[in-house]
Parts: C-alpha cells; structure tokens; sequence
C-alpha cells in the first residue's frame, strides 16, 4: 500500500531523495506526532502550540471534530464523542466491561459498533480520524509530502489489537513502515541520548494499557528479552477507581451517561491535582440530586488503587522471570506514560527496584520521540546503524482434539519468527480442514483468545492420514502473523480462507478505504495506474543499481533474464496499461528473488569477516 | 547452499560451542539482513530479508539453549532412533515427582532440591558433551538428553513453586 506517497502523476520520490518520515503515538488518551528535523527529534506542535493531541473524536450533527475541541464537547455531548478507543481496538463487546465506557455500543460479532449520530461507527474508523488528524499536523509543519510512519502500539497487544491498529493508518492513508512496542520505542528515545550499555526496564502506565519490557542495551543493538503487561490497566482505571470510591462514599447509583462523564471528569481532577498536591478538599454539585462534598489525601488515594499498582508489580516480577533476570541486573528504570506522574506509583516502582528512577524526560513524550528516531532510521536518513530486535508478547497456539492449545511460537520468541506444523486428514478423500489460531498463555482455547480460523482447501483427495499438509505460521517484523499451507506429498499449495475472529475482514477495509478517497471511477483508475508506475521505477532503479553493483554473483543466463525483465518492464512504463506493468512488475520480482538472496548471502559473509575484531571486544 | 545452523555462524558443528562468540555473530547477521534494513527495498528483496532474518532467529534459539543444541546436532547425524529409557531412571523420577509434591509448600526443601536437581543437571550435561563431541554416541547421546529433558521440566517444575511461594 502506496497511496501516500503519490501526490501526482510525474512527481515521484526517488529512493535517494531525502523523504521525510514521522513517529506516531496513537495513544489511549492522548496522540502525539514527532519527527527528526535538522537533526533533531522533537514533537510537532498543533497550530495552537500544543503537543498532545486529545484521542477523542466528536460525530457533531454535519462535522467531524478531533482533539481539544471534541475533549470539550464531551461532557456535554458523551454519546456522540468517542474517547478511549484504543480499548476496544481489535476486541469485541463480550472482552470489556462496557459498561464503563459513556458510549452506546453495538455487538457486531468481530467488532464492536459504536452508535453515532453520523451512524455506525467501528474502532478502526475512529482511530483512522485521530491518525488523519496527526498526519496533517505533520504536513502542516514539515510541507513535504511523508513518505511514511513508525506507529506505536503497547507491547502486550495481541494479533488482533496490532492488525486493527494497521488497519486504522492504511485508511488514513499511511504508510505504516513498522509498527513497534511503545516500550521498545521509549528505550530508543533514552538510548540514542545516552547510549548506556545494560538491561533496562521500561515500566509503562499509560491512560489505558500498561507494559513492562526488559531491554538489553549493546552495541547499536537492542534487544527485548522479555515483556509482560495488561492491555486494560491505565490511568483509565485509577480514574474508575476514584469514580467507584466516589459513588460508594455517597450512594450514587446512576445509569445517566451525562452523570458517569461528569463523574470521570471530577476523578481526573482530583489524580490530576493529588499529582501535584499531598490533598484535595472536593465540593460540587453533580446536578440536582447528586452533591458531593468529601476530602482525599495522598495516602487515601494510596489505598484506593493499591490493586492496581499490585497488579504491575506481578506483571514486573513475571518479565524479569521470563527474562532470566533479578533486580540486582537491572541497570535502569525507565518511567513511560502520563499515569507514572503519580506519586504512589513512582514510589512503588522505586521501592520494588531499589533504585532511583529515569524520568528525565517528558513521560508523555518519550515514546513519540522514540519513534520519530526509529522512523528516521527506518526510511534511511540516519547514518546510526541501531537495530531493534523485538519479541512477541504472547505466545501463538492452535487448537488440537479436546479443545487444548498446541503451541506453536512461544512468546517472548524474537520476530521475524516462523514455525511450520505438519497436519494430515482424518477422513477418506477430505479436501478441507479447519486450523484455529489462539494466542495466550493459558492451557484451554476458551481462555486464550482467538485470532483467526483458516479453512485450507483444494487437499488432493487421498486416503485417511496419507496428506501431509505443512502449515507455516510466520509473524513478521511489525508482530503480524500470517499463515501459508502446502500439501508435501503433491507439493500443491492449499488456498487458505481467513476468518478473523475479530476485527476487520481485508473485504471491509478495501471498501471503506474506496469510500473514504471518494474519487471518480475515472480519477480511481488514473491513481492506480500512477501508482504501479511509480512502483515500477522504483524496482526497475533498486534493481538497476543492484547489478552494477553486484552482477559478478550471476552467470551470464541469470544476468539476460533480469535486464530482459527491466526493458520490458520499462516500455510498460511508457504505457497505460496498468495491468501489463502489474504482471511485469511481479515477473521482475519473482526473477530477481535468487539474486536477492545471493546478495543477502554476501553480505552476511562480509559482516562475518569483521567477526574476530567484533568478538575480542566482548 | 545450504547451511547447517552452526555453519551459519561460522562455529564448528560440535556441541561445546562459544557462546559469545555465537552472540557476536547473531548480531552482525541480524543487522545486516532484518528487515528493518530493507523498508525501501524492492519486493524480493523483502521477502529475502524476512526469510533469512526469521531463520537466522530460529537457529539462534536452537543453539543457544543446549538441549535444543543437542537435540538438533543428533537429528543432524542420525536417522530417528527410539531410545528406551532405562527403568532406573523411570523409579528415580517416580521418587523426584513424588518428593517434590511433599514439598510443594516449604521454601527451605524447595531450594535445596532445587540445588540437587541442578547438580543434577549439570552432571548429565557434562556426559551429554562427551558423548557428542568425543565419543559421537548418537544412541548414548539420545538417552542422556531424554533424562535432561526430564531433568530440566522438573528445574522449571520447582522453580514455579518458588515463584508461587514467592508471590504470596
């Protein structure tokens, strides 16, 4: 997917021209948009000098507003605002205690609707605006064209969470060079700074979700080693907790959406100032009815929402587990997320480690920062070589007789990561067979949760347990897993059919995306037709330069077929036919593919030679 | 060509390895085929990138932790051969699983098993050396692993006790 970069026909980005990238964090609150200018990192400042970007979007009568303005109408207008979206990115109505959320929702099955007066709307479409929102603030400020973004996601979201969250930036129409772990992305912010070698803990209490990774910090490489967390646990919940106190203490018993909202605003007040102050004296009137007169202090609150901070400190204590780690290896800990401004917090993790904190830099900032240096790394404008080596978080399964879990890649495995399983059939002749996908840690398919059902169709009819089906499971740089079946004895590639079991099929994201560039059917087919050209060039130069560079790993045949493949590929060019250049374009790229791996095979041998200098240094 | 694992990072193919040096060589891999490497490379080099990273990564984890090692360097040498464990071992871990279930809840005999077992474990994984890199026993090898295998789902079987007692 391409269709940011293309402005107009003609105007394309070479791939050596300096292209700008930026970092995004889609947050659960609030957004941030960051990017590297004139060699330094800094957040991209809305037009009225703000740097966080509220994560709300109000469906007004007959306009779309994101942000402050939509913050604002909240209290007033609760059923038409939707705020904390990221919670139901990638989940479905039964996983959440909606009953929380001041919002009219709908069960569709995969996902969940969201009743607005601008209709049915579902989380990938809300996160889309927010995203569209940041990406022109970018364009605002930088004025050229992006080439692409880093975005952030909490470490602990699973499959279904990651691929809405990809889902959302296509229809904003971004380009998504990696998805990484907002963790991950906070150690580059600190790393790059400082460049400290050791094992670091990200501890991350955002609005809604809450991560913990341990990192290895060494030459230019970061490694995750472990990483646990909540994708439920926020500054969201010490705000229900206070609501909940609030209630209790006065007997509130209310099903008023204007009075929960009044009452979540009053919450946030009050953590917001006890941040700040040891107490809070609160006198105010709710409405008619409803008047609350009562008085909180630092250790009040301490009470109130030590569960909360129990549970990340069990999370903590799993991570350093599964890393192999204890507190005396850890060298530092780094503070991410607004909810780490609360003093009770602060003090629980200082006290857990035994040490100082690093909370040098802005907690709401860090992980957009972080991922504007990723960004730039990324899209090849820095000369750092660092490379990130991220984990998944929690481990793929599929379901076997009696509903128990295989499992398949075990979490905390280092991606890109693949796994092959042999399956056979059961009966004479079957063409088909079911594989249900699940990721989590528990033993039976009813406690982990589903990711997808993949029917594999077109098995050779043989007889019982004669079929030997390999399926990959391969999850790639961004946590994303795919899946590819082959039957070995005939060597017939099964088709396989995917049923997400929860958000968007690829059917519904292509038809929102056609709906939201609302072109012509004339302007459409002008867009593709650039698009594959621009496309074209760009392989016909990589490949161009790469047998220059390396045409002495060919024999003469080899050498024929590829520059035969780039003539006619260029002459397409020079064409309308959009469908030629397309089947040119993929013969090109199936013929250079053992080229490609030969090269990669060089240059593995030559950072190889450097091998003795690199390990006396250890 | 293709490569063995060990082949891959340039070590020999023999069981007692050079863990840093297998790290080092990891490294320089991963940084030069990720696919972090390769965002604005054309298609084939992509799915090149991806493959090589993925497999770099999978034999990685099978030479890191030895009695995946082990395990992959007897598939190297040997059709599949059945091993019977020996019926000694069988009543030794019927008397191991049995005394660990009185202990499951005493911190003090937790942690002393804990230090048996390891002695344990360390002992069977010294013979396990010897018999691949000296001896190239494939059979022996094979029944030496079973028994680690046993030994160290145990080690994790304890440890979760602690952890458990830990917690509370």
């Amino acid at each position: 997917m391409t269709l940011l970069q293309i402005s107009e026909p003609g105007k394309s980005t070479l791939p050596h021209e300096r292209r700008r990238a930026i970092g995004i964090d889609l947050g659960t609150t609030n957004s941030l948009v960051a990017s590297v200018i004139n060699g330094t990192t800094s957040i991209i400042e809305q037009k009225n000098g703000s740097h966080l970007l509220p994560s709300v979007v109000h469906y007004g009568a007959n306009k779309l507003i994101v942000g402050a303005q939509a913050k604002e109408i909240q209290t007033t207008d609760p059923e038409n605002t939707v705020s904390s979206v990221k919670r139901l990115m990638g989940r479905s109505l039964i996983d959440l205690d909606a009953k929380q959320l001041p919002l009219k929702l709908k069960d569709c099955g995969e996902y969940i609707g969201i009743h607005t007066q601008q209709g049915l709307k579902n989380p990938v479409e809300v996160s889309s605006e927010i995203l569209s929102q940041l990406k022109s603030i970018a364009e605002a400020r930088l004025g050229d064209e992006i080439m692409g973004a880093v975005i952030t996601v909490p470490a602990y979201f699973d499959d279904a969470q990651r691929q809405a969250t990809k889902d959302a930036a296509k229809l904003a129409g971004i380009n998504v060079l990696r998805l990484i772990n907002e963790p991950t992305a906070a150690a580059v912010a600190y790393g790059l700074d400082q460049n400290p070698e050791g094992n670091y803990v990200i501890f991350d209490l955002g609005g809604g979700t809450f991560d913990i990774s341990i990192l290895r910090l060494s030459e230019g490489l970061f490694e995750v080693l472990a990483t646990h967390g909540d994708a439920h646990l926020g500054g969201d919940d010490f705000d229900q907790a206070i609501v909940k106190w609030l209630c209790k203490n006065h007997n509130i018993n209310t099903t008023d959406l204007v009075v929960k909202q009044t009452l979540i605003s009053l919450a946030q007040k009050i953590k917001e100032t006890l941040t700040t102050e040891t107490e809070i004296h609160i006198n105010e009137t709710i409405n008619s009815s409803i008047h609350i007169k009562t008085y909180l202090n630092q250790s009040l609150f301490e009470n109130i929402t030590k569960g909360l901070i129990q549970t990340t400190l069990i999370s903590t204590q799993q991570a350093l587990r599964d890393a192999k780690l204890s507190i005396s290896d850890i060298q530092g800990v780094i503070m991410v997320g607004g909810s780490t401004r609360m003093p009770c917090v602060q003090k629980a993790v200082e006290a857990f480690f035994k040490q100082p904190l690093f909370n040098k830099l802005n907690p709401d900032e860090v992980v957009a920062l972080g991922a504007a240096q990723q960004a730039h790394i990324l899209s090849g404008n820095s000369s750092n070589n660092l490379l990130l080596l991220d984990v998944i978080p929690l481990s793929l399964g599929i379901e076997t007789m009696g509903d128990i879990i295989e499992r398949i890649i075990p979490r905390n495995s280092t991606i890109p990561i693949a796994k092959a399983q042999e399956f056979t059939t059961y009966k004479d002749g079957q063409s088909a067979m079911i594989i249900h996908v699940v990721q989590g840690e528990r033993e039976l398919v009813k406690d982990c949760r589903s990711l997808a059902k993949f029917t594999l169709k077109g098995i050779p009819p043989m007889v019982a347990g004669a079929a030997k089906i390999r399926v990959t499971f391969q999850v790639d740089a961004d946590g994303l897993l795919s899946v590819s079946a082959k039957e070995l004895s005939t060597g017939i590639a099964s088709s396989i059919e995917v049923k997400p079991s929860y958000g968007l099929s690829d059917e519904t994201i292509k038809t929102m995306l056609e709906a939201s560039i609302n072109l012509a059917e004339e302007d459409k087919e002008s867009r593709a037709l650039a698009e594959v050209k621009i496309e074209a060039q760009q392989l016909c130069e990589l490949v161009d330069e790469a047998l220059k560079k390396d045409h002495h790993l060919l024999d003469k045949k080899e050498i024929l077929i590829i520059q035969k493949d780039l003539k006619e590929l260029k002459e397409a060019t020079r064409t309308s036919d959009r469908f030629l250049i397309q089947q040119l374009n993929e013969k090109l790229n199936q013929d250079s593919q053992s080229f490609a791996a030969k090269r990669m095979d060089q240059s593995i041998q030559k950072a190889l030679t450097g091998k003795t200098i690199n390990s006396l240094k250890l | 060509m293709t490569q063995n694992y060990f082949e891959t990072f340039k070590l020999p193919t023999q069981f007692d390895i050079d863990l840093n040096a297998l790290y080092c060589a990891y490294r320089l891999i991963q940084k030069t085929v990720h696919p972090d490497r390769f965002v604005s490379a054309s298609q084939s080099e992509k799915t090149q990138s991806l493959m090589k990273s993925t497999e770099v990564n999978n034999a990685f984890q099978t030479l890191k932790q030895p009695l995946k090692r082990a395990e992959y360097l007897i598939k190297l040498n040997t059709k599949k051969e059945t091993v019977t464990t020996s019926s000694d071992f069988l009543m030794k871990q019927m008397e191991w699983e049995e005394h660990l279930e009185s202990i499951t809840n005493k911190k003090i005999a937790l942690n002393d098993f804990e230090k048996l077992i390891d002695v344990k474990y360390q002992d069977h994984l010294k013979r396990l050396t010897k018999m691949i890199d000296k001896d190239r026993d494939w059979s022996n090898a094979q029944s030496i692993l079973n028994k680690l295998k046993f030994i160290n789902k145990l080690k994790n079987k304890i440890n979760q006790h602690i952890n458990v007692l830990e917690d509370r």
